[in-house]
């Protein structure tokens, strides 16, 4: 059986007047229901214009797909028309986006907008739905949802709109949950909150979730799979725990070691990746990582190395990952390693 | 070491609803309200907690950027609130502001020369050629290069931006610089670049920090001391160790358990406190304790009706908690 939602070398760049900018540039992965992907890298990365893709939201042009394919159960996305396209959007695959400030109409109530998948999707009147509307807003814990249902965005707090937003993308049971920086604009004990929420959600619907964020504690916390993003290319895919304990790429041990760490009573200097990202639409040859890479050789310069597999489901795409001698030489840094 | 900045019995009320008519009956958010606590010379003091608890205003009220509604601030032997004009104008030489949004902060049609040498301008420092002198060798402290003083904001990314509002803050040579905020608008590999230029520059130049963030980790790291604030109150003031170690006040130790750790066996076994709800509205806080209609011990009816002092608890930091007791969050479960 072909997996739940496939994403198959997907290059996708946008043709402006400054060049072409790389912003996807080969990302693959897949994702079986129950499980949860998250994605990490800074911003730039390409992290959100995958999700994007998924959901053909992304304008062509200046967007193109160049190369790659994104398949639902083995179907191609981008082969559909836009009927059927439709048809997924909303419906079996939905997103939660970034900004709950931003991402709801402001001028339409609340329990209208949590309808309005339901009234397209599922052919409900007006009246079902709107009773529909009112059960999720409980589901996502929103009390007295019955009243608050007739609120517009600007009278919820900003966890209540992330709630609401939830409780949008739920609405048709999707086999695929999007959730882009969900929590990203939320306090700390709303975002503890929201996480629980969505993971509580999970259990119950089955669904498969990818977790885009920036924050390496959130994805500690929700997913089974990381895939670790930079300048559009994805750099490390593996289980959490081979990514947290035995990474492979010099990109993520760089990520890991420049958060201050929250177990030790001395305080060291951090080590930050040195450097800035590069610019997408010129990207350095070979490896994008390697003006700022500690352990950049002359091979680096040459060419570009794609995800390979070093254990079995941990692929990395630096040269030297295969080599178990350098990777324990250069991270043993990592306490966290067992 | 001798205390540098002295806040009293802080607060700062905002009044809400318009016109003259109606100013008699309009409300008020209380975004601080009552606040006390110094900074010592050379420390960094952070104030954290989450959006609308009224620490962005206590730095702006440190320098004056707003006009408090009550209390009293010192600054070594000045009192800061009976400042006017010329005398105010040369305290903010010694007290310099770092902002958020390395974005919106610089004036994009000025180049960083100009930026940089603007605080000498406004306080009539050096000649032109001097004042460009100045800016080159800051820009070099920062980590720039000084050749970047003829060039503009948008060449530049988040990161480098924020370094040239470093250096601007820094031109003045003050002795406290408040920085609101200063990596949250980062990537977390820049962070860890412009949080270590920070402590370097702290020890070159000897600077006091009054440091405001919400992000709980990156306070662990670079403060001395740590407030926690709830509503507009201080609820736990204490050593970084004590406060993050064996957190006193229901509110710390919620805070700090909701925070994700980036190792995913410690994050699933770690006992977390979920609060419940929102945060209340600044303009009707809940009577007596502020946090009692979140908080997972509240007694009633004592947690309603009064107000819990900010004393001194078992660890040897302060907590205003009727119930404060440590909660220590073992290393393992951290």
């Amino acid at each position: 059986m072909p997996p739940l939602l496939e994403v198959d070398d997907l290059h996708m760049h946008f043709f402006t007047r400054d060049g072409i900018v790389k912003a996807v540039d080969g990302v693959s992965f897949s994702l079986e229901p129950r499980e949860t992907l998250g994605v990490v890298g800074e911003s730039g990365s390409g992290k959100s214009v995958t999700a994007l893709s998924i959901m053909r939201l992304i304008p062509e042009p200046p967007g193109k797909v160049v190369k790659g394919d994104i398949r639902f159960r083995g179907d191609s996305i981008l082969a559909m028309g836009e009927k059927e396209q439709r048809k997924l959007r909303g419906n079996r695959i939905a997103m939660i986006f970034q900004d709950p400030m931003t991402s709801l109409n402001p001028v339409y109530r609340i329990g209208k907008q949590i309808a309005e998948p339901l009234r397209i999707h599922k052919n409900m009147s007006r009246k079902d739905s709107w009773d529909a509307a009112v059960e999720l807003l409980k589901q996502v814990g929103i009390p007295q949802a019955a009243d608050r249902a007739r609120s517009y965005p600007h009278e919820f707090s900003g966890g209540m709109r992330q709630r609401a937003m939830i409780a949008i993308a739920l609405a048709c049971g999707p086999d695929v949950l999007i959730a882009d920086e969900p929590t990203t604009a939320l306090d700390v004990t709303i975002q503890a909150q929201i996480l629980e929420l969505i993971q509580e959600i999970q259990a119950r619907t089955e669904s498969a979730i990818i977790m885009i964020t920036h924050d390496l504690g959130v994805v500690a916390d929700v997913a089974d799979h990381v895939l670790v993003m930079y300048a559009g290319r994805a750099v490390e895919f593996g289980t959490a725990d081979d990514v947290f304990y035995r990474p492979l790429h010099p990109y993520t041990w760089g990520l890991l070691e420049s958060l201050p760490r929250h177990d030790v009573d001395e305080k060291g200097q951090l080590c930050p990746i040195k450097g800035q990202p590069p610019s997408l639409i010129n990207l350095p040859q070979g490896c994008a990582f390697r003006p700022r890479c500690a352990y950049s050789q002359g091979v680096c310069t040459m060419e570009r190395s794609g995800l390979v597999e070093i254990t079995p489901g941990h692929f990395s795409a630096c040269q030297f990952s295969g080599d178990s001698g350098f990777v324990e030489k250069a991270c043993g840094f990592l306490s966290r390693e067992r | 070491m001798s205390t540098l900045l002295k806040v009293e019995s802080l607060k700062k009320y905002f009044h809400v609803g318009q016109g003259l008519v109606t100013a008699r009956f309009s409300k008020s958010v209380r975004a601080v309200d009552d606040i006390s606590f110094s900074v010592e010379e050379g420390e960094t003091l952070g104030l954290v907690g989450e959006s609308g608890c009224g620490k962005s205003t206590t730095g702006r009220c440190i320098n004056r950027l707003l006009e408090p509604t009550a209390g009293s601030i010192h600054f070594g032997e000045i009192d800061v609130r009976k400042l006017r004009a010329g005398k105010l104008k040369h305290y903010r030489r010694d007290v310099q502001f770092i902002f958020q949004d390395p974005y919106a902060s610089l004036n994009p049609r000025m180049t960083f020369g100009e930026i940089v040498a603007e605080p000498l301008v406004i306080h009539r420092f050096g000649t032109k050629k001097d004042r460009e002198e100045r800016a080159k060798e800051m820009l070099k402290t920062v980590g720039l290069s000084p050749e970047h003083i003829h060039r503009y904001p948008h060449e530049f990314s988040g990161g480098q931006r924020q370094r040239v509002g470093i250096a601007r803050a820094l031109m003045l040579r003050p002795k406290m610089i408040i920085c609101d905020e200063p990596v949250s608008a980062l990537d977390v590999s820049i962070q860890a670049q412009i949080i270590n230029l920070l402590e370097d520059l702290q020890e070159q130049f000897r600077l006091t920090y009054v440091f405001i963030a919400h992000d709980l980790a990156v306070v662990r790291h670079i403060c001395d001391r740590v407030a926690v604030m709830y509503l507009g109150k201080i609820v736990e003031l204490g050593g970084w160790k004590e406060v993050y170690n064996a957190p006193c006040h229901p509110y710390t130790q919620s805070l700090l358990s909701a925070v994700p750790v980036p190792d995913p066996e410690k994050q699933h076994e770690r006992a977390r406190i979920i609060l419940r709800g929102d945060v209340p509205s600044p303009i009707d806080p809940p009577s007596g304790c502020r946090f009692h209609t979140r908080c997972p011990i509240a007694q009633f009816p004592i947690c309603s009706d009064v107000e819990p002092p900010l004393d001194i608890v078992a660890g040897g930091q302060r907590a205003a908690c009727h119930f404060a007791k440590p909660f220590p969050i073992p290393e393992d479960k951290m």
